[in-house]
């Protein structure tokens, strides 16, 4: 009965529409799409409100999540402008229940049911990814279905937060719920609660409020969906959900039709599994002719055994919607009609189409991989006809960072730093930098990071400080925008559990375009048995506020440990110290156009170093005062592009010369075949 | 000169005769129908050159380059950077960009 991955691939897509539904269509007035349309954004709009006003957990209150409409059959209809990829990946887990528990007698589908599902086999991202939906009913018929969902960052996995960076299997991961109904007659049942409470024993509390918030969303989502019924009825209802679903398709096909027609490649790389250095690819081509685009992933590095980065088919189809939807999509509703001209190619084996048994909980990372590659790819596609909607990439990846213990109250907790999460940069425009910690790749629009002062109310933490990262955006004509650093000292308790699942220490999986660089890499650090009590009771002025100031000058005293920023977990005591960082986003254009006063005005900021001023951007100045000479400037960057054409090599000889390196052989064990990451050996599963 | 149209930030193509040329200086690269890096200069950049890593350790704030180069392609004759890709060490450079030409030409020679 679980679902094979090529039948929730085709399940992203809507179902044709019938005679009825066209019908149903052309029964609208002139008019009423509009105007209704609207009503079921505001609906959206008020019901993720409910959503985050109720729950707790760290990123549902950021707003990292989403809430949904969906056709009696689960197609997406819209969805609030949360999560990108939730939008897509809980319309699988409908369609299961409608496929398989609607004629069900042990089942069934009635007025007042409420569904779960956490399993990303079914449709999900990951297990930590929770869901609740219900059917909608009006007048004894299912016109609809509603769903809410947030990531939960707790999973009873083998490591705290649910990602559990180490798993070697589907079972290291924890609770993993496929689509069951956990109420009726519109309450939550409390054994559902119960089960789900002893799953969840490192943080009950947040598990049980978090579900009966995606619940009360779902609700007024319904109730809501409900009144419209009864005013409008129920044909209007299917009409106007499937004339949604058109706009979009014929939406999607008409910005798809101006794109050039070709075969266009991107490649890039992965630093990290399981905590430990390893060099992976993800390679993919896009093939664009007429109204038809098709995604091929042949080339990814093939599955392992070591941990849970990897992910399922349909993540990674869902993964291309968050680039789809925020960038060239912009205008379109977020709903299935959309990817109606995408086909998908992930190749069994690879990484991203393990084995169901594969350990996945990390997936939720791994879509950077996907969205990650696609910004380059597409800004060749689109520059012609859509040059505002270029960017460097924006997969500045926010900082996976979680802690877990006992909190200040006494409480069981374990949540993700949900600043250094959504405070990544923005990929720079073809017109433009991009914005300092914007938020989460992922999003839309909505995501934020919860106040310094919340965080340290909820848990054990005290900010050392938050702040941009000098030189974090990659350099450029126009700059990708910076990340933040953040650095937290344990506090109130004997000790906290941590740890994180990003990565890019080696390497970042970010690009930029057209000449522009990608963002900086950021290391993993912790101190350990410090002596900040002792500097704040004294209050001495030399405590650090930058992470580079706190390697420089080592004014505090303490165990500095330098590593990867993907660490397993670990037990920090009270007054040690984690940093967190959220990545910047990649560059556009080439350095030396870049208008030197916004170099002036990026030092001014503290955005960037004297270094990269004088070494990257080639301008001249006066360090004190930071009065430009253009014509000395003018002057360097000649120089420099004569530099370029003395050092650039003609393409066959630097290729003679490239294809005698490789990167260390023990880095590339998980990578495959060098350098065509084919699969070299079977992975056994137990 | 040919109808030119602006592909990339610093890469046109002349319809008329087939032909990748810089959008900066106009120089004639290589045929539309082949990579344009193959017209360029190619350079491996060390990424610490990018961005200073700052500390002397494995892990630090700058890309490793016994992992990754930034590889820089520069127009021969302005010394441009028209593209720069991140690589793993001796990674193959990517055909990026493989057009249709003639739907291309007939897009934009035909209907215009």
């Amino acid at each position: 009965m679980r679902p094979h991955w090529k039948e929730l691939l085709d399940w992203i897509k809507p179902e044709k529409f019938t005679a009825k539904d066209i019908e149903r269509m052309e029964g609208l007035q002139p008019g009423e799409y509009e105007i209704h349309n609207e009503k079921l954004n505001n609906f959206l709009l008020e019901a993720r409100e409910v959503f985050i006003r109720m729950g707790i957990s760290s990123m549902l209150r950021s707003g990292d999540l989403a809430v949904g409409i969906y056709t009696a059959d689960g197609d997406i209809v819209n969805s609030s402008t949360g999560t990108i990829i939730h939008t897509m990946t809980t319309l699988l887990p409908i369609k299961f229940v409608v496929k398989n528990w609607l004629d069900e007698p042990t089942v069934g589908i009635k007025e007042g049911d409420i569904f779960y599902s956490n399993e990303a086999l079914y449709g999900g991202v990951h297990n930590p990814d929770q869901m609740a939906f219900m059917p909608v009913f009006n007048d004894g018929e299912l016109i609809a279905w509603v769903a809410a969902v947030t990531h939960e960052p707790e999973t009873g996995g083998t490591e705290a937060g649910g990602m559990v960076l180490t798993a070697k299997s589907r079972h290291y991961e924890g609770m993993k719920l496929s689509p069951i109904k956990i109420g009726e007659n519109y309450q939550v049942r409390a054994d559902m609660i119960e089960m789900m409470e002893n799953f969840i024993s490192r943080a009950p509390r947040m598990q049980t409020i978090d579900v009966k918030a995606r619940c009360a969303a779902c609700d007024r989502l319904r109730l809501r969906i409900q009144q419209l019924a009864q005013e409008k009825g129920n044909e209007f209802m299917r009409g106007l959900f499937c004339t949604t679903i058109r706009v979009a398709e014929e939406g999607a096909k008409k910005v798809i039709s101006k794109w050039h027609d070709g075969t266009f490649r991107g490649v890039l790389f992965h630093d990290s599994v399981a905590g430990q250095d390893h060099l992976q690819r993800i390679y993919c081509t896009v093939r664009k002719e007429g109204e038809q685009v098709t995604f091929d992933f042949k080339g990814t590095s093939p599955e392992n055994d070591a941990g849970s980065s990897h992910g399922f088919p349909h993540t990674l189809a869902t993964a291309t919607g968050m680039y789809l939807f925020p960038y060239p999509f912009h205008s379109l509703p977020f709903n299935a009609g959309s990817f109606t001209p995408f086909e998908w190619i992930v190749p069994e084996g690879c990484l991203w189409n393990p084995s169901p048994e594969a350990a996945v909980s990390n997936s939720g990372y791994m879509t950077w991989t996907v969205f990650g590659v696609l910004f380059p790819i597409f800004a060749k596609i689109i520059f012609t006809n859509d040059r505002k909607t270029v960017t460097g990439t924006t997969a500045g990846c926010g900082g996976g960072n979680i802690i877990a213990g006992i909190n200040q109250y006494g409480v069981p907790v374990a949540d993700i730093m949900a600043y250094p999460l959504n405070s990544a940069g923005q990929g720079a425009r073809s017109d433009m930098d991009g914005t300092d910690s914007f938020g989460f790749a992922g999003i839309a629009a909505g995501s934020r990071g919860p106040d310094a002062e919340d965080v340290e109310n909820e848990y054990p933490l005290l900010h050392l400080f938050q702040k941009h990262i000098r030189d974090g955006g990659g350099h450029g004509k126009y700059r990708g925008g910076t990340g933040v650093q953040s650095a937290y000292i344990v506090h109130h308790v004997p000790w906290l559990a941590y740890n994180c699942i990003t990565a890019e220490s080696k390497l970042v999986m970010s690009q930029g375009v057209f000449g522009g660089y990608p963002p900086s890499p950021f290391p993993g650090i912790d101190v350990r048995n410090t002596d900040i009590w002792e500097k704040m009771a004294n209050a001495e002025n030399d405590i650090p506020s930058d992470t580079v100031e706190m390697l420089d000058r080592k004014a505090l005293k303490g165990d500095y440990v330098i590593q990867s920023e993907a660490r397993p977990t670990k037990v920090l005591m009270n007054g040690d110290i984690f940093l967190a960082s959220a990545l910047g986003g990649g560059g556009y254009g080439d350095v030396l156009e870049r208008d030197p006063l916004m170099v002036i005005k990026d030092l001014q900021k503290d955005l960037i170093s004297h270094w990269a001023a004088k070494n990257v951007y080639h301008i001249a100045y006066d360090p004190d005062t930071l009065v430009l000479d253009l014509d000395k400037t003018a002057e360097l960057r000649q120089n420099e592009r004569e530099e370029r054409k003395m050092r650039g090599l003609k393409p066959e000889d630097f290729k003679k010369e490239w294809a005698k390196l490789k990167p260390p052989e023990e880095v590339l064990d998980l990578y495959g075949s060098w350098p065509d990451a084919e699969k070299v050996r079977d992975v056994i599963r137990i | 000169m040919g109808k030119k149209i602006q592909i990339t930030e610093y890469l046109d193509i002349d319809l008329e005769k087939e032909l990748w040329c810089c959008n900066r200086c106009g120089r004639e690269l290589i045929s539309a129908r082949e990579n344009y890096k193959d017209g360029c200069l190619i350079y491996g950049r060390d990424p610490r050159t990018v961005y200073d890593p700052i500390i002397d350790a494995p892990y630090n704030f700058a890309h490793d380059p016994e992992w990754v180069r930034f590889v820089e392609f520069y127009c021969p004759d302005c010394g441009v950077m028209v593209e720069c890709e991140m690589l793993a060490l001796g990674h193959p450079i990517t055909h990026d960009i493989e057009l249709d030409v003639d739907k291309l030409k007939e897009k934009y020679l035909v209907t215009e």
